[in-house]
């Protein structure tokens, strides 16, 4: 069965980035936020990048009208019971997530199929408030969404075969994208193996090795990546990489996982990346870096 | 026997139903648009009336059973639909004819994705969607590429490694296949002449634009290419380009590949280079009223076309015939002008007050004494399709 509606909760830069990609595919898009300012911002938000991207040739002005009509905002959650599948992209705190999915649980009929886009937390504890347990998945969208083919499908210790299949289906049919399937485990593979690299990168550079500039050229022009690893950090968020680390130190208990110094004097300064135009680089409001 | 022509695009429907006994007519002509959403517009066009509704369509089966509850309305005295066209734009080279469509056809039309991401997913959405509410009912799939399978090897191959042809099939297939049918047999009926001995220069100039050369009925040459950017330039694609151009934007402006690809096909072409429309009433308009970006979007376009029927002319050593069909080259009697201007090499002469007549009939716009005949043949694709599927349904009772 195709899958027509999707439900967002939570429209910060992840939940906006998902339910722009899903409007260009073409599915109805329900979305939520805490206040009805949030998310008129988050519209607004939504509406700049699709502007951006008229600017860069990749969508004509009707195109992105046609996206645009594609989002709706809803006032309450009762309206996401209609939808196939509702994913939740509120903030990576724990006591939040589990209050949003007793809800949803309570509120969605049991066919709906409730996914987090948690990257560190745990998908079987969400499960475990929420009504009929074995709905209850994981999908782990990477930013920028629109243009990484690929998700992580978490499945939680309660989590049943036909939910998966019918998620991996979804990634794979419906989004064209590529379904990495994924056990539960504090950080998944992406998170887990990204930090470690980012926290790396810091030990180099406080090590004094190497210029930040040159430590990220190293890994992009050397190795293939997009980004180089601080460059990265600041794309992420460097308050959100110090507490996927925090999170794997607790859960592994392995030191390679304890986040370097300069990440928490960083974050204390408030110097967290693109978000906030400072980070271990300057970006403008566009989120472009500044050279 | 009523034959339904349809062409299922990715979020609509279009399609005619045709009585093909006696009189071959028109009964009714329906579209749906926006598929996919719950403000569907549905429009049903018969002879007496017009509707226009808003509703709830969410897939292309959804669609097509809205379409035939609609012309049941239409069909009287038990009369039902006894086959049905598809307009499929890709058929690679697989297809050098329309088919029966059986499922082995719709699993070679699905090997083309690759050739037609936008088009051919649709066309089977089509096929299935019929299939799903009249599955007895025999389908017919007739290729706008097929037209261009008797393009010969020369003119069909690019100069790039073969490897690339023979793993990929990347080569020139050409499109509006089914409309330059259409109008070289009209031409070659209109000329009195048999089609082997005509030689047609056929400009089907609408948002999109192509050229091709037809002698002796067969199709030599064609400007479109694997995929219809190639060639003329068009409302919002670019046509012909130097290919380094397209890395050179990439690493300089930071665009990936389907960037730049939507950069080529929807921002280029009149509407990039006018910097207000591709529609070419809006550029002869300014272009009228002095507008510089429009003068040069206008010549343009007239320079590029004049290139490529000089060079058809020449590949077919000689031309009995140039026929414009489609929007622009149906009623844009500027666009002739500027075309069939200046070509005294080829013995041209326009009939100007001929191209201004405004009908909406077939008609010669050159005078008696040019040594090639110009025409303005309104293009009837759906007809094409209603034919095509008439003789091949008939041919299998």
């Amino acid at each position: 069965m195709a899958w027509k509606k999707i439900g967002i909760v939570g429209l910060g830069t992840m939940g906006q980035a998902i339910a722009e990609m899903l409007a260009k595919k073409q599915y109805t898009v329900f979305v939520q936020d805490a206040t009805p300012e949030l998310m008129e911002q988050a519209i607004k938000a939504i509406d700049g990048q699709l502007e951006k991207q008229v600017s860069r040739w990749a969508l004509t002005g009707a195109e992105k009208k046609t996206i645009l009509t594609h989002i709706q905002c809803v006032s309450s959650l009762d309206d996401f019971a209609q939808c196939d599948m509702v994913i939740e992209t509120i903030t990576e705190d724990a006591q939040a997530k589990h209050a949003l999915f007793a809800r949803l649980g309570h509120v969605c009929p049991e066919h709906v199929v409730l996914a987090t886009n948690t990257s560190t937390l745990s998908v079987t504890e969400c499960a475990r408030v929420t009504m009929h347990a074995q709905r209850v998945i994981g999908t782990h969208f990477i930013f920028p969404v629109t243009t990484v083919e690929m998700v992580e499908i978490i499945r939680g210790l309660q989590t049943d075969q036909t939910t998966t299949d019918a998620v991996r289906a979804f990634v794979e049919q419906g989004l064209e994208m590529k379904a990495i399937p994924v056990y539960e485990s504090p950080g998944f593979v992406t998170t887990r193996l990204i930090c470690t690299l980012i926290n790396e990168a810091l030990h180099v550079y406080t090590e004094g090795v190497a210029h930040p500039r040159d430590i990220d050229d190293a890994m992009r022009i050397g190795y293939g990546f997009r980004h180089g690893p601080l460059e990265m950090a600041d794309r992420c968020g460097l308050d959100a990489v110090l507490a996927a680390l925090e999170g794997m130190f607790r859960e592994y208990g392995d030191l390679k996982y304890r986040p370097a110094v300069l990440l928490r004097k960083m974050v204390r300064a408030h110097q967290l990346g693109v978000k906030t135009g400072q980070g271990f680089f300057r970006y403008d409001d566009d989120g472009d870096r500044i050279r | 026997m009523n034959v339904l022509v349809l062409n299922a695009g990715s979020s609509s429907v279009k399609c005619q139903l045709y009585a093909m006994e006696g009189d071959v007519r028109v009964l009714a002509r329906c579209r749906v648009e926006r598929i996919g959403s719950d403000t569907a517009l549905f429009v049903v066009e018969t002879p007496q009336e017009e509707r226009t509704r808003v509703l709830e369509v969410l897939d292309h089966t959804s669609a097509v059973r809205h379409v035939l509850h609609a012309l049941a309305g239409v069909l009287q005295d038990g009369a039902r639909i006894d086959a049905v066209g598809h307009r499929v734009v890709h058929g690679g080279e697989l297809f050098s004819e329309s088919v029966r469509i059986t499922d082995a056809v719709i699993v070679q039309i699905k090997k083309l994705y690759d050739l037609a991401p936008l088009h051919n997913p649709a066309h089977v959405s089509g096929i299935r969607a019929i299939e799903a509410n009249l599955p007895d009912v025999p389908q017919v799939a007739v290729f706008d590429t097929a037209f261009h399978h008797t393009l010969p090897e020369h003119a069909y191959r690019y100069a790039i490694p073969s490897v690339l042809y023979y793993r990929h099939k990347v080569r020139k297939y050409g499109f509006h296949g089914i409309s330059h049918m259409y109008v070289s047999r009209r031409i070659a009926a209109l000329l009195g002449r048999a089609e082997e001995r005509v030689r047609i220069v056929s400009c089907h100039l609408g948002n999109g634009a192509s050229v091709a050369a037809i002698a002796g009925g067969r199709s030599i040459d064609t400007s479109m290419g694997m995929t219809p950017l190639e060639g003329l330039m068009m409302g919002t694609r670019s046509g012909d380009i130097d290919a380094a151009i397209v890395p050179f934007v990439m690493a300089k402006e930071e665009l990936s590949a389907s960037e730049v690809q939507s950069m080529l096909n929807k921002h280029s072409g009149l509407l990039a280079v006018s910097g207000v429309s591709g529609d070419m009433r809006e550029i002869v308009a300014r272009r009228d009223s002095g507008d510089a970006a429009a003068v040069l979007a206008f010549e343009m376009f007239v320079y590029r076309l004049r290139k490529y029927i000089g060079a058809y002319a020449v590949a077919m050593d000689g031309v009995d015939a140039i026929v414009f069909t489609a929007g622009i080259g149906e009623h844009a009697h500027a666009v002739r002008a500027a075309v069939c201007a200046r070509m005294t090499v080829l013995g041209v002469q326009l009939d100007e007050h001929a191209n201004t007549q405004t009908t909406p009939l077939e008609r010669c716009i050159s005078t008696p004494q040019s040594r090639v005949a110009v025409w303005v043949v309104p293009t009837n694709e759906e007809r094409v399709i209603a034919d095509e599927t008439y003789a091949l349904v008939r041919e299998g009772c």
